[in-house]
C-alpha cells in the first residue's frame, strides 16, 4: 500500500470491528426477527418451512394476547409516570442544590445500577411478599390483620419497576436542568415572578427534552423488563416481555414469539411517537 | 416546597433506591431456615451454605470469566471505535455516535432474541459461549464506547503530530502518547464493562450454552422456588465483588489524576 | 544545516487549491516567515513542509533530496505547535528525551543534551515539572527547546507566539531570533502577525488565496510591495492617486518622477507610509501641502493624525508627539518623493 492509501484506509481499520459487530450481531439479527414471525410454526423443530401469516393472526384472533399488550403499556405508563413524579424533584436537587448534598446524591442515584437486576428485583420480593418485611410490620403494629397484597400483581411489578428505573428517569433530566442558564430564572424573578412561578414558566418547560428523554427511555425499558415483572408478578400476572421469552425458551415457538415482540414494539413505538409528538417543543427546532 | 421538606423529599427517594438492596444484604446474615425479617439472630451459616454449593462457585466462576472476556475483547473493540470517532468519522460522526449507543438503546430482552434465532440460522446455535460472548460484548461495547471517547475528546491531536514530527512511528505513537493519556477512559470503560457483564440477565438467559450458568441466571433458577436466605448471601457477595471493582477503579484513576 | 526548496507545491483538497504551485529556495541557516491571512495557505504548506499534509503536486527538497514520499517521523524535522502540543504526562525532561529516545541515543547522551538544551531555553532546573506547573512562555521554551534537542535538518514554527499576552510575545520573537542564530538552523516560521515577520526574519514570504504575492526581505516587502494587498497587509499606508503624464506622476503632493513603464494618461496608485509624511505648521515658511487636522490619537511613542486635503481625500500620519497639532488645526504636510512607492495602475484607466 502507499502512502497516501495508508492514510486514507488506515484509520477504517479502527471502526472496522465494531462495525462487523453491530452490523452482522445487531442488525442483521433484528431483521431475521422480521423474517422469523413470517415463518411457520414447526413441529419438534423452533420452525417450519416456508411463510405465513398464521402468527399474527393467532395474535389478533386471541383476546388474551391482545388484552396482555394493553395491560403491558398500561404498566409501563404507570411505571413512568410514577418515576417522573417521584424523580423530578430528586433530579432538581441534583443540579441545583447545594454541592455536598449534590455529589452524596449523584452517588445514590447511581449506585443501584451496579447491583444486577436479578438482586435488585429479590430485595423487592423480601420486602413484598406475603410473609415480607412490609407486611410483617403492619400486621406486627396491628394495623392490618392480614397480609396485604403487595406480590404477584401490578402493584408489586410497577413498585420494583420504578426502582429499577428511577435512575434513568433522574438523570436526563438532572442533566437537562443543568443545561438550563439559572440566570433566566433570576430573570423572571426580577420581572415579578414568584419563585414557584418563575420554575413554572421557565425551568420546567426548558427542562422537557429531559423529561422526554427520561420518559422514553422508563418507558421502553418497562415493556420489555423481563426479570422484575417474571419474579414478582410470578405466574398469575405476566406482562408481555415474560409471555413471549417463555414462548420462545419454555415452548419453542419462534415465529410466533417473534411475531409477540414485533407487535410489542410496534406499539411500544406508536405510543413513543405519540408521546414525541404530544410534547414536541417549538423553540428546540 | 419549603426547603426541609424538599430535603427530606429527597432523602425519602434516596432511601427507596437503597432499600431493596439494604434489604438483601440484612437478610444474608439470618440465622433461621427461612427468610424473615427481622433475621432471626445474626450468623454467617448461609455463607457457609453458598460457598459449600458447588453449583454456585461455578456460576461465579463463569461469570467473573466471561466478564473478562468480555472486557478484554469490548476494551479493544470500544476503544478503537472511540478513536476513529473523535479523530476520524469526519462528518459521518453522528451515524457512528447512534450505531454504537444502539445495543443501548435497544430493548435487550430483543437483542437477545434476536441474537438467539441469528446464531441458529448462521448454524453455530447455543453448543458454546460464542452467541452469549457476542451479547455481553454488545451490550457492553457501549460503556467502553462513551468513556473513551469521553477521553478522547480532551486528547488533542497535535500530542500525536508533534511525537510524530520527533521521530515516533504509528505504532509508538499510541503506545507511548495517546494510550496513556486516554488510560483514564479506558480503564474506566473497561470496568464498566466487567460490571455489566457480570450482572447481564437476559441475553445470558436466552443464549447460555447446555451446562453453563452464570451467577445471575443460577440465582434466577434458585429465587423460583426456594426462599432461604442462601440467595441473600449469594447476592451479597456479588454486591461485594461490583463494590471492589469500583473501589479498585477509584484508586487508580483518582493516582493517575493526581500527577497531572 | 540543510537547503530547503519548494518548487510548484500545490495542495487541493478538491474545492480548488488551497495552496498552488509554489516555490520557495531557502538559504541554509535563513529564517523565513510564511506571512499572510487566515487560509492563505501558509499553514498547509508548513504541514507538507512537515508531512502532515501530502502535496498534490511539486517537490519539497532537503538538500537536493526529494521528501514528498518520506513519512514525517522520518523527516528529520523539529516542529513547535501553535499550543506547544507538550505531553502533559510527562516532565520536561521526558519531553525533551522522547525525540532522542526515538533516534536510539544512548542515555548518556540523552541527559547531556537535555541539560545543554534547557541551559540554553533558560530553563535549567525545570526538568522534574509537569508542563502544567510551567508559564505560557515557559512551555514555549520548552517546545522549543524539544525540537531544538534532536538537532533536526530544519525547524518549523507554527504561530508559536499567538497564545502569548503581548509582553511576553515581545520578548520571545528576541529570543527565538537570537537562538536561531546561534543554532544556525533554517528556519520556516509561520505567522498572521506582520510585525513578528519583519522583526525575525531574514526574509518574508507573503501569501494569498494559495499563491506566493511577494517574497523579500522585511524593507523589501514593506517600502516596495509588489502590489496594494501586500502594502496593506504589512502595515497602514496611505494609497495616493497619481496620473502619468510626459516622464511624472502628477499627485495632490506635487509632481515624482515617474517609475515603471506607464504610457502617458494612466492613473497609478501610490503607496505612502503614514510615518513618512512630516507635519509642519502653516507658518514654518517651508512648501508642503495644506491640509486640516480632522482627529487625533495620542499613543505615547506615536500621535495618529486623521487628516482632510483640500481635495477632499483623507491622508493619515504617524509623527513623534514633539509638536501637537489640535483637532481643526491647519498644517502643512512634507512627504519625500523617495518615499512614494508606485503600485500599479487603477484598473480601467491604463491607457
Amino acid at each position: 500500500m502507499n502512502v497516501a492509501a495508508k492514510k486514507r484506509f488506515g484509520p477504517l481499520l479502527l471502526i472496522a470491528p465494531a462495525a462487523i459487530l453491530i452490523g452482522v450481531f445487531l442488525v442483521l439479527p433484528y431483521l431475521n426477527i422480521v423474517v422469523m414471525s413470517f415463518r411457520m410454526p414447526g413441529q419438534g423443530t423452533p420452525y417450519g418451512p416456508g411463510f405465513t401469516l398464521v402468527n399474527y393472526g393467532k395474535f389478533f384472533s386471541d383476546i388474551f394476547y391482545i388484552q396482555q399488550v394493553a395491560n403491558t403499556l398500561w404498566i409501563g405508563f404507570v411505571t413512568t409516570l410514577a418515576c417522573l413524579i417521584l424523580g423530578y424533584p430528586v433530579a432538581w436537587q441534583l443540579a441545583r442544590g447545594n454541592s455536598a448534598f449534590r455529589a452524596m446524591g449523584y452517588g445514590l442515584v447511581l449506585s443501584p445500577l451496579l447491583v444486577g437486576i436479578v438482586i435488585r428485583s429479590y430485595g423487592w420480593t423480601i420486602l413484598l411478599g406475603n410473609n415480607g418485611l412490609i407486611n410483617r410490620t403492619l400486621m406486627g403494629w396491628g394495623i392490618i390483620d392480614g397480609p396485604l397484597p403487595l406480590m404477584y400483581n401490578a402493584l408489586g411489578i410497577v413498585i420494583a419497576l420504578v426502582h429499577v428505573f428511577l435512575p434513568f428517569m433522574i438523570l436526563p433530566i438532572m442533566s437537562a436542568i443543568q443545561g438550563i442558564d439559572p440566570s433566566l430564572e433570576a430573570a423572571a424573578r426580577s420581572l415579578g415572578a414568584s419563585k414557584a412561578t418563575a420554575f413554572r414558566r421557565i425551568t420546567l418547560p426548558l427542562s422537557l427534552p429531559g423529561i422526554q428523554a427520561g420518559s422514553i427511555l422508563v418507558f421502553v425499558l418497562s415493556l420489555s423488563a423481563y426479570v422484575t415483572p417474571s419474579l414478582i408478578g410470578g405466574l398469575r400476572v405476566k406482562t408481555m416481555a415474560v409471555t413471549v421469552v417463555d414462548a420462545l425458551i419454555d415452548t419453542f415457538q419462534w415465529p410466533f414469539g417473534s411475531a409477540l415482540a414485533l407487535m410489542l414494539s410496534v406499539t411500544g413505538a406508536i405510543v413513543v411517537v405519540v408521546f414525541g409528538r404530544l410534547t414536541v417543543m417549538k423553540w428546540k427546532a | 416546597m419549603s426547603k426541609p421538606f424538599f430535603t427530606v423529599y429527597c432523602l425519602i427517594i434516596y432511601a427507596f433506591l437503597l432499600t431493596p438492596i439494604a434489604v438483601v444484604v440484612i437478610a444474608s446474615f439470618n440465622a433461621g431456615a427461612f427468610l424473615t425479617f427481622p433475621p432471626q439472630g445474626l450468623s454467617f451459616r448461609w455463607y457457609v451454605v453458598f460457598f459449600n454449593n458447588e453449583v454456585f462457585m461455578r456460576a461465579i466462576r463463569t461469570s467473573l470469566w466471561i466478564a473478562a472476556v468480555t472486557m478484554v475483547i469490548s476494551g479493544i473493540i470500544g476503544t478503537t471505535a472511540a478513536i476513529f470517532y473523535v479523530q476520524y468519522s469526519g462528518r459521518l460522526k453522528e451515524a457512528v455516535r447512534i450505531a454504537m449507543l444502539a445495543p443501548l438503546l435497544l430493548p435487550e430482552v430483543l437483542t437477545a432474541i434476536a441474537l438467539l434465532f441469528f446464531v441458529y440460522s448462521i448454524g453455530i446455535g447455543t453448543q458454546t459461549m460464542f452467541g452469549m460472548i457476542i451479547g455481553h460484548v454488545l451490550i457492553t461495547l457501549p460503556f467502553v464506547f462513551i468513556n473513551v471517547s469521553a477521553s478522547m475528546e480532551s486528547y488533542d491531536p497535535s500530542w500525536s503530530m508533534a511525537a510524530q514530527s520527533l521521530g515516533a512511528g504509528r505504532f509508538t505513537r499510541f503506545r507511548r502518547i495517546m494510550l496513556p493519556l486516554i488510560k483514564p477512559g479506558v480503564i474506566g470503560g473497561c470496568l464498566f464493562a466487567f460490571i455489566i457483564s457480570f450482572d447481564i440477565f437476559t441475553i445470558s438467559f436466552m443464549l447460555k450454552n447446555v451446562g453453563t450458568s452464570t451467577l445471575p441466571i443460577q440465582l434466577f433458577d434458585y429465587l423460583r422456588t426456594n426462599f432461604t436466605p442462601e440467595a441473600a448471601a449469594v447476592s451479597t457477595c456479588s454486591i461485594v465483588l461490583t463494590l471492589i471493582v469500583v473501589v479498585i477503579s477509584e484508586k487508580m484513576l483518582g493516582l493517575r489524576l493526581h500527577r497531572f | 544545516m540543510t537547503e530547503v526548496s519548494i518548487e510548484k507545491l500545490t495542495k487541493d483538497y478538491g474545492q480548488g487549491p488551497a495552496v498552488n504551485g509554489i516555490s520557495i529556495r531557502i538559504a541554509e541557516g535563513e529564517f523565513i516567515s510564511l506571512l499572510g491571512p487566515s487560509g492563505c495557505g501558509k499553514t498547509t504548506t508548513l504541514k507538507m513542509i512537515a508531512g502532515f499534509e501530502d502535496a498534490t503536486e511539486g517537490a519539497i527538497r532537503f538538500d537536493g533530496r526529494d521528501v514528498v514520499h518520506v513519512p514525517v517521523e522520518k523527516r528529520d524535522i523539529g516542529m513547535v505547535f501553535q499550543n506547544y502540543a507538550l505531553f502533559p504526562h510527562m516532565t520536561v525532561e521526558k519531553n525533551l528525551a522522547f525525540g532522542l529516545e526515538m533516534r536510539k541515543i544512548s542515555k548518556a547522551e540523552i541527559r547531556e543534551r537535555i541539560t545543554k538544551v534547557l541551559d540554553m531555553v533558560q530553563l535549567a532546573g525545570y526538568a522534574e515539572r509537569y508542563p502544567r506547573q510551567l508559564s505560557g512562555g515557559q512551555q514555549q521554551r520548552v517546545a522549543l527547546a524539544r525540537a531544538l534537542v534532536i538537532e533536526p535538518k530544519i525547524l518549523l514554527l507554527d504561530e508559536p507566539l499567538a497564545n502569548l499576552d503581548a509582553k511576553l510575545r515581545e520578548e520571545m520573537r528576541v529570543f527565538i531570533r537570537d537562538l536561531q542564530r546561534r543554532v544556525g538552523i533554517t528556519t520556516v516560521y509561520v505567522t498572521h502577525d506582520q510585525a513578528e515577520a519583519m522583526t525575525m526574519s531574514d526574509r518574508v514570504v507573503v501569501m494569498f488565496g494559495g499563491r506566493i504575492a511577494q517574497i523579500g526581505t522585511p524593507s523589501d516587502i514593506y517600502e516596495r510591495p509588489s502590489n496594494l494587498e501586500v502594502a496593506e497587509f504589512v502595515g497602514q499606508v496611505n494609497i495616493i492617486r497619481g496620473k502619468v503624464g510626459s516622464g511624472t506622476i502628477s499627485t495632490p503632493f506635487g509632481n515624482l518622477p515617474a517609475a515603471g513603464a506607464y504610457a502617458d494618461g494612466t492613473e497609478i496608485m501610490l503607496a505612502l507610509r503614514p510615518e513618512a509624511v512630516e507635519l509642519l505648521p502653516v507658518n514654518s515658511g517651508t512648501s508642503g501641502v495644506p491640509a486640516k487636522v480632522r482627529s487625533s490619537y495620542y499613543s505615547g511613542s506615536l500621535v495618529d493624525y486623521r487628516l482632510d486635503l483640500a481635495d477632499g481625500a483623507t491622508v493619515n500620519v504617524q509623527t513623534f508627539p514633539r509638536t501637537r497639532f489640535a483637532d481643526g488645526d491647519e498644517v502643512l504636510i512634507h512627504a519625500p518623493v523617495d518615499r512614494f512607492w508606485p503600485l500599479g495602475p487603477i484598473r480601467g484607466t491604463e491607457a
